[in-house]
């Protein structure tokens, strides 16, 4: 209780409170705006963090990720661009609802759906976390090691690309965390003489670079989206509590499959749309209305995508793995901010957990009526032509990257890395398993090599735990299931042809 | 820049081989059989085999068509992406001597300008934009951006 009390106070300061209301317009308006991502804004916003009271920074992390999340569905529905990668599975629907004269419902649902989403993934993190972290304070670095890799392996499984290329970005990205002398024998590495290299690759720099200036080199050779026109909206609540009603179980299927998808390492928001609205078509009575402008897919991933927002930092401060890629940033914030994830985060800092829940809860509330202004207001801000945005979202990175660690050799690698991330995707590589690489590449090594001198070199120890055990065959089934599907379909397409 | 996968493969096979020669060229710690060079050579592996494989069109067949998006355009109208890394070149090379403010504002017009702004937004954005950033990264944040040949006002 003492906790709790005390995490009322942290949350209450003046700092945390502008924090959350700054990063909840920022989130808002950066969401909305097409082509830039809810991970973009949580990007640009860590050299920011940097100069904030640890909660604050955790709270501009929370609140922006999670407004960006709601108002990509803003363009989606009314240009039929979405704001945010998230937001794209439910895009055609939610044009067709504009189309039939029902943005208002369809945008209504969306911050409904996205804030009741966020508060039942809320729970699910408070619930979770501190029982799955009694049960990791047991864990050995054989565990360790297992949990980072099925991390990894898990990245490229829900990637939607090659599982092949997918593997190949996360290998790239523990090859650029190799970069350095952290490592456990401390010795230099792939550093060519350049001293800069010594201290191995930041991962903001890298996050900063794959996922921001990628976006403003793509807008360089694609078309600028139409304009939205001017529009006066009726009332965004309207009708939403009988949808609730209506659809109660394709909301709470919605909200349980975005918190299995965010606790995934590496499968965020968007993979838990795209789910969660293929399962509402699948499983719904009306199933022929989906496409033609119908609200029940709406409901089911807008409560997806947000619920696995929350849950995606279960893994995240328990081991330090990543959920999806915001949270591959927010583990960056919290070791900066001396919250270092793992097990002991539970009982050690439990006020600052505590303070964790409640920004999120806050964060989930205060969506609905600025998400509200948000909307009526989405004629005005939509119309910023990208020239105006593009321009200083390049001088953000500039000057956020030289920002954490007043190094002018990070803008360089910004520029490097959104090179690197444009490549890829380009050629259908998946960037998320490149970041996750660069995130957890230390951890997956240090984990390895401490078991490897444990063991004597014998592989034997690291399947010998019932942990790493069960671990470990989910790691190999991980690994091995693509090839399963690929043989599954040669045979039925051959006996198909024959 | 699209690839083929026989060339993206090729060259991740050799980055790979690259990675598993330079890992196995690390000193050994002594006493240990285990030292700096297992983590390298093990991605290097890894990435040779997934290299060759991508080369061989493996796993094609599980990746998402891509969308036709538009119009297409020439070769050189593609290296227009490059402007943004070019951008930040510039600011490495030159803000400590032109200072954040000069550099800022040539870099948030050259930005406009080759996204297709009229003067009369790329002229006060450029002016705006950097005195913005320097306000809160500067003056708030307390980060020691160059001052250069045209200091900040305040």
């Amino acid at each position: 209780m003492h906790d709790m009390i005390e995490a009322v106070y942290l949350v209450a300061a003046w700092d945390v409170l502008i924090a959350i209301m700054a990063s909840a317009v920022y989130g808002l308006v950066v969401g909305s705006l097409p082509g830039l991502s809810a991970t973009m804004a949580t990007a640009l916003l860590v050299p920011v963090t940097f100069y904030l009271s640890p909660i604050a920074a955790i709270a501009t992390i929370i609140t922006a990720s999670a407004m960006a999340i709601f108002s990509g569905d803003i363009p989606g529905c009314l240009l039929r661009i979405p704001g945010t990668p998230a937001s794209a599975a439910y895009t055609d629907e939610a044009y067709a609802m504009t189309r039939k004269g029902q943005a208002e419902l369809a945008l209504g649902a969306g911050l409904w759906f996205s804030a009741i989403g966020g508060i039942v993934g809320t729970i699910s993190l408070v619930v979770m976390a501190p029982m799955l972290a009694e049960m990791a304070l047991s864990f050995s670095t054989y565990e360790y090691f297992w949990l980072a890799f099925l991390g990894l392996m898990c990245a490229t499984l829900v990637a939607r690309s090659s599982p092949i290329k997918a593997i190949a970005s996360m290998l790239l990205g523990l090859l650029f965390a190799c970069i350095g002398m952290e490592n456990p024998a401390g010795t230099p590495r792939f550093v060519f003489g350049i001293t800069d290299l010594l201290g191995g690759i930041e991962p903001i720099p890298a996050l900063v670079g794959v996922f921001a200036v990628s976006e403003v080199m793509r807008a360089m050779v694609t078309p600028e989206p139409p304009k939205l026109p001017d529009r006066k909206f009726g009332s965004i609540l309207k009708g939403q509590w009988g949808l609730t009603k209506k659809y109660q179980w394709p909301m709470w299927r919605g909200n349980i499959v975005g918190i299995i998808i965010g606790v995934l390492p590496g499968a965020g928001a968007d993979m838990a749309a795209w789910v969660s609205y293929a399962m509402s078509k699948k499983w719904s009575k009306e199933p022929e209305k989906f496409g033609t402008g119908h609200v029940e897919g709406l409901v089911e991933a807008g409560a997806s995508n947000n619920a696995s927002l929350a849950s995606g930092w279960v893994p995240a401060l328990l081991f330090g793995i990543p959920g999806d890629t915001i949270t591959a940033i927010a583990i960056g914030v919290l070791y900066m901010k001396g919250l270092n994830p793992g097990p002991t985060l539970f009982t050690e800092r439990a006020s600052s957990m505590y303070a964790l829940y409640i920004i999120f809860v806050l964060a989930n509330i205060i969506m609905i009526p600025l998400g509200i202004l948000m909307i009526r207001m989405a004629s005005k801000i939509l119309r910023a032509p990208r020239s105006s945005v593009m321009p200083v979202i390049i001088l953000l990175c500039a000057v956020g990257a030289f920002a954490t660690g007043a190094n002018l050799f990070s803008v360089l690698a910004v520029g490097f890395f959104g090179c690197v991330g444009y490549v890829m995707e380009r050629n259908g590589y998946p960037v998320a398993a490149l970041v996750l690489g660069i995130v957890m590449g230390s951890m997956v090594e240090q984990n390895f090599i401490t078991s490897l001198i444990k063991s004597d070199g014998n592989p034997l120890p690291f399947v010998e735990r019932p942990v790493s055990t069960v671990l470990a065959s989910l790691t190999l089934g991980a690994l091995l299931w693509p090839a399963g599907v690929w043989l599954f379909n040669r045979v039925q397409r051959g006996r198909a042809a024959a | 820049m699209q690839l083929s996968d026989r060339i993206s493969g090729l060259f991740l096979a050799g980055l790979g081989l690259a990675a598993a020669w330079g890992g196995s060229r690390l000193p050994a710690v002594p006493g240990q059989d285990v030292g700096p060079a297992a983590f390298p050579m093990l991605i290097g592996g890894g990435l040779i085999i997934c290299g060759v494989m991508i080369a061989f069109g493996i796993g094609h067949s599980f990746e998402v068509p891509e969308e036709e998006g538009g119009e297409r355009h020439s070769a050189v109208y593609g290296l227009r992406a490059l402007v943004p890394p070019g951008l930040l070149l510039f600011y490495a090379l030159a803000v400590d001597r032109l200072g954040f403010m000069l550099t800022a504002a040539v870099i948030v017009a050259t930005a406009a300008f080759a996204l297709g702004a009229k003067p009369k937004l790329a002229v006060p954005l450029a002016i705006g934009a950097p005195i913005f950033v320097h306000a809160v990264f500067a003056k708030l944040l307390r980060v020691p951006l160059a001052d250069g040949i045209l200091p900040a006002f305040w």
